[in-house]
């Protein structure tokens, strides 16, 4: 056999492998929702007595418009995320702490998350990368898309209740090789702060409503709750205009 | 005797799993795309002959190594509601009869995890690619030593620990050379096997 061409066909046997080997394994996350600009972002200065405490009374997360159960990891990420705007006094969950009749802002999240793990193609995909025996890998990445969307409600302690959203998505790409569950953990986690990050921007421009001198505290404060059975969940709207209102004030 | 036996596997499996006596109610596979899955399973190969042109009764342990990873999150309805996984195997056979010789190949490898309950997980697979076998040549079966292997079957995998299962399973082999030399009747096997799989 000439010894040139089993010298070439090694050669090509190699190249073969290490674009195989490298190329099959590379991933890379695109977020689809465009990036805060920081420009915006006008810093606001809020004196130490006028802060206020925030209280997380509830998360709700849906996946694919199913209710699911919330994280605690979800809740100090949250609360983290609040707590490094710097405008509250301090931040604590509903579960450790219990009312204190002071002026307080109390916090209800909603998490929409979507999920499109692309099962089909990555089924053909799948089938086809093995039956040519890994080759094709470099060739045909996978796709696995997250979308998240934020609400956030505050009441201040006067009943006023701000509403704020947030809204960002991302996709995973990767080869066969390159793929783990933490590529699904990272996607997840650039989306979620992506979602925060705007959920922030928007609280601070907001500075002014939550400090402590901004509203009295109700002197006979018996307030009430409704109390009702839940309702189903209906779509909320995606308008980024988010209404502000005042409840009627209740009768002590 | 038999009671002495059981306890001592039943120690020696709660040794080797620690997680099994005291985390019993917490184990539920936590399995996403990009979860892998190294697994070792070993059976008995048995003939199944198929007309009467097939004589030879070959018979003899095998060994499969494989990899594989879940490519979806779970999809489906009902009972068919499960995970598609990719991989690869390697299957080692020898050949104890109708003479002693090997065979190894490289198998890419789908596999479908049904959803099944928490700890119980069904499974069906294929698999399929080259084989190298000295008993070619030297049954009037097969003439060829370079052949194919094609594989289909099932099993169960019980979970011992999130990370940890114990499978059982039947497979069926064929191994024929794809038509490149004759004869080329093929060889045709049933293959129980058991083993256990690792999920990171």
């Amino acid at each position: 056999m000439n010894p040139t061409l089993t010298l070439r066909c090694l050669a090509l046997a190699c190249c073969g492998l290490i674009l195989t080997t490298f190329g099959g394994c590379s991933r890379w996350i695109e977020m689809t929702s465009p990036p805060v600009d920081i420009n915006e972002q006008v810093p606001q200065v809020i004196a130490r007595d006028e802060q206020v405490p925030l209280i997380l009374d509830r998360i709700q997360t849906s996946k694919n418009g199913s209710p699911q159960n919330s994280s605690s990891e979800t809740e100090q990420r949250i609360l983290g995320s609040l707590a490094d705007i710097g405008l509250f006094s301090h931040l604590a969950s509903a579960n450790t702490v219990a009312e204190t009749g002071g002026k307080t802002v109390r916090a209800k999240l909603q998490v929409d998350e979507a999920i499109d793990p692309h099962a089909g193609g990555a089924a053909w995909k799948g089938i086809v990368i093995g039956a040519s025996m890994y080759i094709l890998t470099p060739f045909l990445p996978l796709e696995y898309d997250y979308s998240a969307h934020l609400t956030l409600e505050l009441e201040r302690w006067d009943g006023v209740i701000k509403r704020y959203e947030s809204q960002a998505a991302g996709t995973a790409r990767y080869h066969l090789f390159g793929a783990t569950p933490i590529m699904i953990d990272e996607l997840k986690g650039h989306v979620t702060e992506t979602c925060l990050t705007e959920l922030a921007r928007q609280i601070v421009k907001d500075t002014t409503f939550f400090s402590a001198s901004s509203a009295p505290l109700f002197e006979h404060g018996i307030r009430t709750v409704s109390v009702k059975s839940r309702l189903p969940r209906t779509t909320m709207s995606a308008s980024p205009a988010i209404p502000v209102f005042a409840p009627a004030p209740t009768e002590p | 005797m038999t009671r002495s036996l059981y306890a001592a596997l039943i120690t020696f499996i709660s040794l080797l799993f620690p997680s099994i006596t005291c985390q019993a109610e917490e184990i539920v596979p936590h399995l996403t795309v990009g979860t892998q899955e190294i697994s070792l399973n070993a059976g008995y190969l048995l003939p199944v002959r198929l007309t009467d042109d097939h004589t030879t009764k070959q018979s003899g342990p095998a060994i499969m190594p494989s990899w594989t990873m879940v490519l979806t999150d779970p999809v489906g309805w009902r009972w068919i509601r499960g995970q598609l996984m990719l991989g690869a195997e390697i299957v080692y056979i020898q050949f104890q009869e109708p003479v002693l010789t090997h065979g190894v190949g490289f198998t890419p490898k789908i596999k479908w995890l049904f959803e099944g309950t928490d700890r119980l997980k069904p499974y069906i697979e294929f698999a399929g690619g080259p084989f190298y076998t000295d008993l070619g040549g030297q049954i009037p079966e097969e003439s060829a030593r370079f052949n194919f292997i094609l594989t289909a079957g099932g099993g169960l995998s019980w979970f011992l620990t999130p990370q940890w299962s114990f499978n059982v399973g039947y497979r069926f082999h064929h191994i024929s050379n794809a038509g490149t030399r004759y004869p080329n009747l093929g060889l045709n096997s049933s293959l129980p096997f058991g083993g256990f799989s690792f999920f990171f």
